[in-house]
C-alpha cells in the first residue's frame, strides 16, 4: 500500500476518533454508526480514486459524491432509488431546518432526531473530506487539526461550562496519530549520523540520540497537553472543569428521561434567536390575562433547576376542576375562554395554556394532562400549526387572603418534594435574614420577592450566559446580573430555603396587545417565573424578573412590581416596555464574570468581586507579570555581576607578593585563597560578558589565548585591552601559579572590558546583552540539559535493571 | 676527575641569574642561527629538561650548525659522531682493548662520553649502531663487557636527520624515537635572516668565533632551577589528557608513551622557566605538543593514505581538547552556537 493511500485511511480513522466529542451530544450511538458508514464510503472513494490516479479535483468530487450517496441511503426521502433525486435535496433542506428547530428545543443529550443526525453525519463527512485532502493530497496533516477542532467546538458551544474531557482526549489521539503517521520517519531519523557508509543503516537501529528524539517527542506532547491544564483561562482552567460534573446546563431531570426538552435551553433558545418570530396568537375574553404557561421545572439540586417528565392521564378523561379540590378551594375562580393559535414555528410537545384549564377543544393528536404540574403534553404530537380553544379558571386572591394560608406540615408530600435545595450556606443565611421578622408564608415569600429589586443591585442582563447550575444560581445572588431564568430559579431556591414549596414555571408573557382582547406572542415573550404553593390557594405565581425589562410582563395584587413606589396592584402592559432589553441578542460567548473566581468558591468565601473594575487591573497585572518574567534573566545577570564585583573589590588588597624564582612551598593563606577566588569570579564574569556580547567562547583556549583573541577580534585598544590582559593574567596565575596575583583592580578592569565591548558591539547586541543576557539563558539551558541528561541516565539504568526480569531474557537463558 | 652524577643537588638560581644565563646562551647561538629564536629556545629548553633533541629537516638549513652552536656555547665536553653505514656500536659506546703493559683489558670510552653528543645524519647508521644509543640516552650509562659506566651530567644527544633522502638510510626505530624529547624542524630562514646570513657568513664561519658563555656546572644549576617550576594539578591533568588523546585518536595506530608525558611536562617547565615564569601554563603544553609528541606516534594506514602528517593530527588534538579546570565550571562553548556535547551529525 502506498504512503498516500495509507495516509488517507489513517485520515479517515482520525476523523472518526476526532468525532468522539459528539458522543456527549447524542443520547444514543446511532450517529456513530451512520458516521462510520459515511466515512468508510468516503475513504473508499478516496482510495479508489487514488488507485486510478485521478487528479486532485476528481478525488474531491469522488469523495463528495460518496458523502451524498451515504446521506441519501441513511436519510432517504422515500422517492429515490439509490441515486439522489431532486426531491432528496429538498428533503435534506427540510432535515437541516428541522435540525435548527431541534437545537433550540432540545437540551443535551439529544435523542435521535433525524435532523440532528443528518447534520452530524453531514458535518463529519465534510470534515472527513477536508482532512483527507489536507493529509493525503496536500501533505499538511497539521492543518487537518482545524476541521477536527470544528467538531470539538460543538460540545464546547453547547456545554457552556463543563465539557467532558475524555472524548476530547480520544479526538486528540486521532490527531496525534495523523501527525505521527506523517512525521514518524522524521522522528525516526532524528539523531542519526549522516555518514556516507551508513546509508543502509536500519532506522530502527538503537541509538541514544534516536531514543532522545523519541523522548523529546513524548515530552513535547506531554507538555503541550499538560501546560494548558494549569494555565488559568477566563472561564477557569480545564482542571476546574475536570473537577466539575460532566453535564451542562441545568437539565438535571432527576434521573428521568434523557432527551426530553430542556426547558431552560428552550427558553434561552427562544430569547436569543436573532429574529423575532410570531409564534402564538391568543384571543381571550379575560381582560389583562396572566401568562400562558406550558411547563414546570420542579427539581432543584446541585445541577440547578431541572424538570421531570410530566405524567398524567389522557386528556379525554377530563381535566380537574380546581375549585372543588381542597388544596385550591379557597380562591375564587372565574371562567374564561381563550382561542390559541400556534404558528408552525413553535414545535414542542407541551401545550401553552392558561392556568387551570378545564377544557381544550380542537387539538390534533393525543395529549395528556399532568394535574400536578398543570401541564398538557404529548409524546408524539407537537404544537406546530395547532389551533385550539381553552376554557380555563382564573383564580383571584388578595394579599390578605393569601396571608391566611397555613404553613404546610413537614410530613406533607408536597413539602418534601418542593422544598429540597442544594446545600449552600450563603443562600440559607440570606433567606434567614430576609424572613426573620415575617410570620406568615405569604409575608416570607413577599420578603424574598421584594429583595429582587434594583435597590438591592439586581440588574436585568440577557447576555448573561448563566449555565444554571446551583453554584451559578448562588453566584447570581452575588453578582445580581441575569434574566428571567436566574430570577425565577433564584427565587425558587430562596422560597424553598424558607421552607415553602416552590417551582419554576415556563411559558410566555402576555405579549403585545393587537386589540382589546387579542395578543400577539413572539419568541421574545418566552419567560420563566416562580410558583409558590400556598395551602388552599394552590400554586401562586410570583414573577421576580424586573417588569420593565420584560415585554408583556404582568404584575398582580399579591405580587406587585417591586420597583413601583405604590404597592397597589398594577400591571405594565405589554407595550409599556419599549426599552425592553430582551431584544438584545446575546452573542453567546460572554462568560459570567463570577466564573473568574471559580463560581461557588467566591460565594463560600463571601467575596464579591465587583465585576468590571477587576478586569483592567488583571490585565495590567498580567502585563506586568509578563514583563517581569521577561526580565528575570536580566535580573539574574545583574545579581550575578553584583556578587562577583563584590567578590573582586572587597577587602584591603596586600601588596603584590614577590614571585621570585626561589621556589617555596605553596602557601594557601586566606589572602591567596581569597585572591584566587576573586580572580575566578572576575574571569567568570568576563566569560559571561563575552557570551552576552556574542563573542565566541572556546573551552580549549587558555585564559591567555582567550584574552588575546578578545582583544584582537573585538578591536579593543588601550585601557580595555590592558584590562582584558590583566584579567587573563590574574586568572592564569590563580589557576596555575603557586601564588595568585594580588591587589589587582579586577572590578575596574571588568568595567573597562565591558565598556570596550559595548563600544564595538551593534545596538542589537548591546540591547540583548542588557535585557536578555544570553549568558544566563545559556547557563540555564546547560543546567536543564545536564539535569535531563542525568535523568535519562537514571532512566536507562532503571530500565536495565528492570530488563533483568524480562521474561524473554529468562526464556532465552534457560534454553 | 670528579664526574658530576645525576641527581646530585645543585643549587637553583634566582630569576635574574637564570634569565641572564639563558639569555646569554641564546644570544650566543643566535649569532650563528639568525631569525630562529623560537627554535633556539626550544633547543635550549630540551637541554634544560634533560632531554635529547632530534633536528629533522632538509639539507642545508643549519641543523648541524645549531647543534654545534649550542655545544660551543657551553664550556663542556663535546663529541661529534658522523653516522655512516659502516659505523659500529663500539665506536659509539667505547671498547675494551687489551693493554699489554697492564696485561688487562682497558676500557676506551666511545663518543658518547661527553656532555654534548652531536650525532649527525643519525639515520644513515645501521639499526645495530643506532641501538647503541638506547641505553645511554635513557639511562645515561653505558654497559660494555658487563661493566656499567656512568655518563657525565649534563648529557644531551643532539641528532640530525634528513627526512627527504631515503636512499641508504635506516629510519629510526620506534624505541629510539621515543627517547628523543623533541623533534624540531629548522625551516627555511625568512629573506631578511637569509640576507643577514649572507653578509655575516660571507667571509668566514661565525661558528669559529663562538665562545662559551657558560659551563657544565652552570647548566646543572639551570636544570635544577627548571625542575623546580611549579606545575599545577590542572596542568598535569591537561598533559595527561593530551597524551591520552593521542592514544585514543582514531587516526593514530600507536599513541604517545608515558615517557612522553613526563618529557612533555619537563620541557614545559623548562620553557616556562625560560619565559621567566615559575609555573607552567597550558599554553606551554599546547606549544610543545607537536615537537614533543608528533615524532612518537604512528598514524594509521588510512591517515597516511590521506596524507595526514602526525604534526597536523597532534595540533588538531590540541585544538579539540577542552582545558581541564580545577573547579567546576560550565563548559561554555559558543564557537558556533553549540555546546561541546553536541554531535556533529546533521542531516535527515
Amino acid at each position: 500500500m502506498t504512503g498516500r493511500r495509507r495516509l488517507g485511511l489513517i485520515a479517515a480513522a482520525a476523523t472518526l476518533l476526532a468525532a468522539a466529542p459528539l458522543s456527549s451530544i447524542f443520547d444514543s450511538w446511532t450517529w456513530l454508526f451512520q458516521s462510520i458508514l459515511t466515512v468508510v464510503l468516503i475513504a473508499g472513494a478516496a482510495v479508489a480514486a487514488r488507485t486510478l490516479r485521478f487528479p486532485t479535483w476528481a478525488q474531491t468530487i469522488a469523495m463528495i459524491f460518496a458523502l451524498v450517496l451515504a446521506l441519501t441511503w441513511i436519510f432517504p426521502s422515500g422517492k429515490e432509488l439509490l441515486i439522489p433525486q431532486p426531491a432528496t435535496f429538498t428533503h435534506f433542506a427540510d432535515l437541516i431546518r428541522q435540525a435548527g428547530e431541534d437545537t433550540r428545543s432540545y437540551g443535551v443529550p439529544v435523542p435521535d432526531r433525524d435532523g440532528l443526525l443528518f447534520v452530524a453525519v453531514l458535518g463529519i463527512g465534510a470534515v472527513a473530506i477536508v482532512v483527507d485532502l489536507l493529509t493525503a493530497v496536500f501533505r499538511r496533516p497539521a492543518l487537518a487539526g482545524l476541521p477536527m477542532l470544528a467538531i470539538y467546538s460543538i460540545p464546547v458551544a453547547v456545554y457552556l461550562d463543563s465539557v467532558p474531557v475524555f472524548p476530547f482526549i480520544i479526538g486528540a489521539t486521532g490527531y496525534m496519530w495523523l501527525l505521527v503517521a506523517d512525521n514518524v520517519d522524521r522522528v525516526r531519523r532524528f539523531g542519526r549520523r549522516f555518514t556516507g557508509d551508513g546509508r543502509d543503516v536500519d532506522v530502527w537501529e538503537p541509538s541514544p540520540l534516536a531514543s532522545a528524539g523519541r523522548r523529546l517527542g513524548m515530552v513535547g506532547v506531554l507538555v503541550a497537553v499538560l501546560l494548558p491544564l494549569a494555565v488559568p483561562t477566563v472561564s477557569g482552567g480545564l482542571l476546574t472543569r475536570l473537577t466539575q460534573s460532566g453535564s451542562g446546563i441545568g437539565l438535571g431531570p432527576g434521573g428521568t428521561g434523557n432527551g426530553q426538552i430542556n426547558l431552560f435551553a428552550a427558553l434561552s433558545g427562544q430569547l436569543t434567536q436573532n429574529a423575532t418570530i410570531n409564534i402564538i396568537k391568543v384571543r381571550t375574553n379575560e381582560r389583562e390575562p396572566f401568562y400562558l404557561r406550558f411547563g414546570v421545572a420542579d427539581v432543584l439540586n446541585a445541577d440547578g433547576v431541572g424538570n421531570t417528565a410530566p405524567r398524567g392521564n389522557p386528556m379525554s378523561e377530563g381535566l380537574a376542576d380546581p375549585s372543588t379540590q381542597a388544596s385550591t378551594d379557597r380562591a375564587t375562580y372565574t371562567e374564561y375562554e381563550a382561542e390559541i393559535e400556534v404558528a408552525d414555528g413553535l414545535r414542542q410537545n407541551m401545550l401553552p395554556v392558561y392556568n387551570y384549564p378545564t377544557g381544550v377543544d380542537g387539538l390534533k393528536g393525543n395529549w395528556s394532562y399532568d394535574g400536578g404540574q398543570q401541564v398538557l403534553y404529548s409524546t408524539k404530537s407537537t404544537t406546530g400549526n395547532q389551533k385550539y380553544k381553552v376554557t380555563y379558571l382564573r383564580p383571584r386572591y388578595t394579599a390578605a387572603q393569601l396571608r391566611t394560608a397555613e404553613p404546610l406540615d413537614e410530613s406533607n408530600g408536597l413539602y418534601r418534594e418542593f422544598t429540597a435545595v442544594p446545600a449552600d450556606e450563603a443562600v440559607q443565611t440570606r433567606v434567614d435574614e430576609l424572613i426573620e421578622d415575617e410570620d406568615t408564608d405569604y409575608d416570607k415569600v413577599r420578603a424574598i420577592y421584594d429583595s429582587f429589586s434594583s435597590k438591592n443591585g439586581f440588574k436585568y442582563n440577557l447576555s448573561t450566559q448563566n449555565t444554571g447550575t446551583a453554584s451559578d444560581i448562588a453566584a447570581f445572588l452575588q453578582n445580581k446580573s441575569g434574566y428571567c431564568q436566574q430570577y425565577a430559579a433564584a427565587m425558587t431556591w430562596m422560597v424553598r430555603a424558607a421552607g415553602i414549596p416552590a417551582r419554576v414555571a415556563f411559558g410566555f408573557t402576555r405579549g403585545t396587545a393587537l386589540d382589546d382582547n387579542t395578543y400577539q406572542i413572539t419568541n421574545r415573550n418566552a419567560h420563566a417565573w416562580t410558583e409558590v404553593y400556598l395551602d388552599g390557594f394552590g400554586w401562586v405565581p410570583f414573577d421576580a424578573t424586573p417588569a420593565g425589562n420584560v415585554q408583556g410582563s404582568t404584575r398582580s395584587s399579591w405580587a406587585p412590581d417591586v420597583e413601583s413606589p405604590a404597592p397597589e396592584a398594577s400591571s405594565s402592559a405589554g407595550a409599556a416596555a419599549p426599552g425592553a432589553e430582551s431584544s438584545a441578542a446575546p452573542g453567546g460567548v460572554e462568560r459570567p464574570e463570577q466564573a473568574n473566581d471559580g463560581g461557588g468558591t467566591a460565594l463560600d468565601e463571601g467575596v464579591v468581586p465587583d465585576d468590571g473594575s477587576w478586569t483592567p487591573l488583571l490585565v495590567v497585572a498580567g502585563i506586568a507579570l509578563f514583563l517581569a518574567i521577561l526580565l528575570i534573566p536580566a535580573f539574574r545577570r545583574a545579581l550575578l555581576r553584583r556578587r562577583r564585583h563584590a567578590a573582586t573589590t572587597g577587602g584591603p588588597a596586600p601588596a603584590v607578593s614577590s614571585t621570585s624564582g626561589v621556589a617555596g612551598d605553596i602557601t594557601v593563606t586566606t589572602e591567596s585563597a581569597r585572591a584566587r577566588e576573586d580572580a575566578h569570579a572576575a574571569w567568570d564574569e568576563l566569560i559571561d560578558t563575552m557570551v552576552d556580547f556574542r563573542v565566541p567562547v572556546d573551552p580549549t583556549e587558555t585564559p591567555r589565548v582567550t584574552t588575546q583573541r578578545l582583544v584582537r577580534d573585538n578591536l579593543l585598544t588601550d585601557n580595555p585591552a590592558e584590562a582584558a590582559a590583566l584579567l587573563g593574567r590574574a586568572e592564569e596565575r590563580a589557576r596555575y601559579a603557586r601564588q595568585p596575583m594580588q591587589g589587582a583592580e579586577l572590578t575596574a578592569a571588568l568595567r573597562q572590558v565591558r565598556t570596550g565591548l559595548a563600544g564595538t558591539a551593534t545596538f542589537r547586541t548591546k540591547a540583548r546583552a542588557t535585557l536578555i543576557p544570553p549568558s544566563v539563558l545559556l547557563s540555564w539551558r546547560l543546567t536543564i540539559a545536564d539535569q535531563s541528561g542525568r535523568a535519562a541516565e537514571a532512566m536507562s539504568r532503571l530500565r536495565e535493571s528492570a530488563s533483568r526480569f524480562n521474561p524473554r531474557r529468562l526464556l532465552s537463558r534457560s534454553r | 676527575m670528579t664526574t658530576p652524577t645525576w641527581g646530585e643537588p645543585a643549587g637553583p638560581l634566582t630569576n635574574a641569574e637564570f634569565a641572564t644565563a639563558t639569555q646569554a646562551i641564546m644570544a650566543n647561538i643566535e649569532q650563528v642561527i639568525e631569525g630562529k629564536s623560537a627554535t633556539v629556545r626550544l633547543a635550549l629548553a630540551v637541554l634544560l629538561a634533560e632531554g635529547h633533541l632530534l633536528i629533522e629537516d632538509v639539507p642545508g638549513v643549519g641543523k648541524t650548525k645549531l647543534a654545534k652552536a649550542l655545544a660551543r656555547s657551553i664550556d663542556c665536553s663535546v663529541r661529534r659522531i658522523q653516522f655512516t653505514p659502516d659505523l659500529l656500536p663500539s665506536d659509539v659506546t667505547g671498547v675494551s682493548v687489551y693493554n699489554q703493559e697492564t696485561r688487562d683489558f682497558e676500557f676506551k670510552p666511545g663518543a658518547v662520553f661527553a656532555n654534548l653528543v652531536v650525532g649527525d645524519e643519525i639515520n644513515r647508521a645501521s639499526p645495530k649502531t643506532q641501538s647503541a644509543l638506547l641505553e645511554c640516552m635513557e639511562e645515561r650509562q653505558v654497559t660494555v663487557d658487563g661493566t656499567t659506566y656512568e655518563l657525565q651530567a649534563p648529557f644531551m644527544v643532539i641528532a640530525t636527520q634528513n627526512p627527504i633522502e631515503m636512499e641508504g638510510t635506516y629510519p629510526l626505530p620506534e624505541a629510539q624515537r621515543d627517547r628523543f624529547t623533541a623533534r624540531i624542524a629548522m625551516g627555511y630562514p625568512d629573506p631578511r635572516a637569509e640576507l643577514a646570513m649572507l653578509s655575516g657568513h660571507g667571509d668566514h664561519d661565525p661558528l669559529t668565533d663562538l665562545r662559551a658563555v657558560t659551563d657544565a656546572a652552570m647548566v646543572r644549576r639551570l636544570i635544577a632551577t627548571a625542575r623546580d617550576v611549579h606545575a599545577a594539578e590542572a596542568v598535569q591533568q591537561y598533559a595527561i589528557a593530551l597524551v591520552t588523546a593521542t592514544r585514543e585518536a582514531p587516526e593514530i595506530r600507536l599513541g604517545a608513551s608515558p615517557r612522553s608525558t613526563l618529557q612533555l611536562l619537563r620541557t614545559a617547565k623548562a620553557v616556562a622557566a625560560l619565559e621567566g615564569r615559575d609555573y607552567v601554563l597550558p599554553d606551554d603544553l599546547q606549544a610543545l605538543a607537536v615537537p614533543v609528541l608528533a615524532h612518537r606516534i604512528i598514524p594509521t594506514a588510512d591517515a597516511q593514505l590521506n596524507r595526514r602528517t602526525t604534526d597536523t593530527i597532534v595540533s588538531e588534538i590540541v585544538h579539540r581538547l577542552p582545558l581541564p579546570h580545577d573547579r567546576a565550571r560550565n563548559p561554555y562553548d559558543t564557537r558556533d552556537g553549540r555546546t561541546p556535547t553536541s554531535y556533529e551529525s546533521r542531516g535527515r
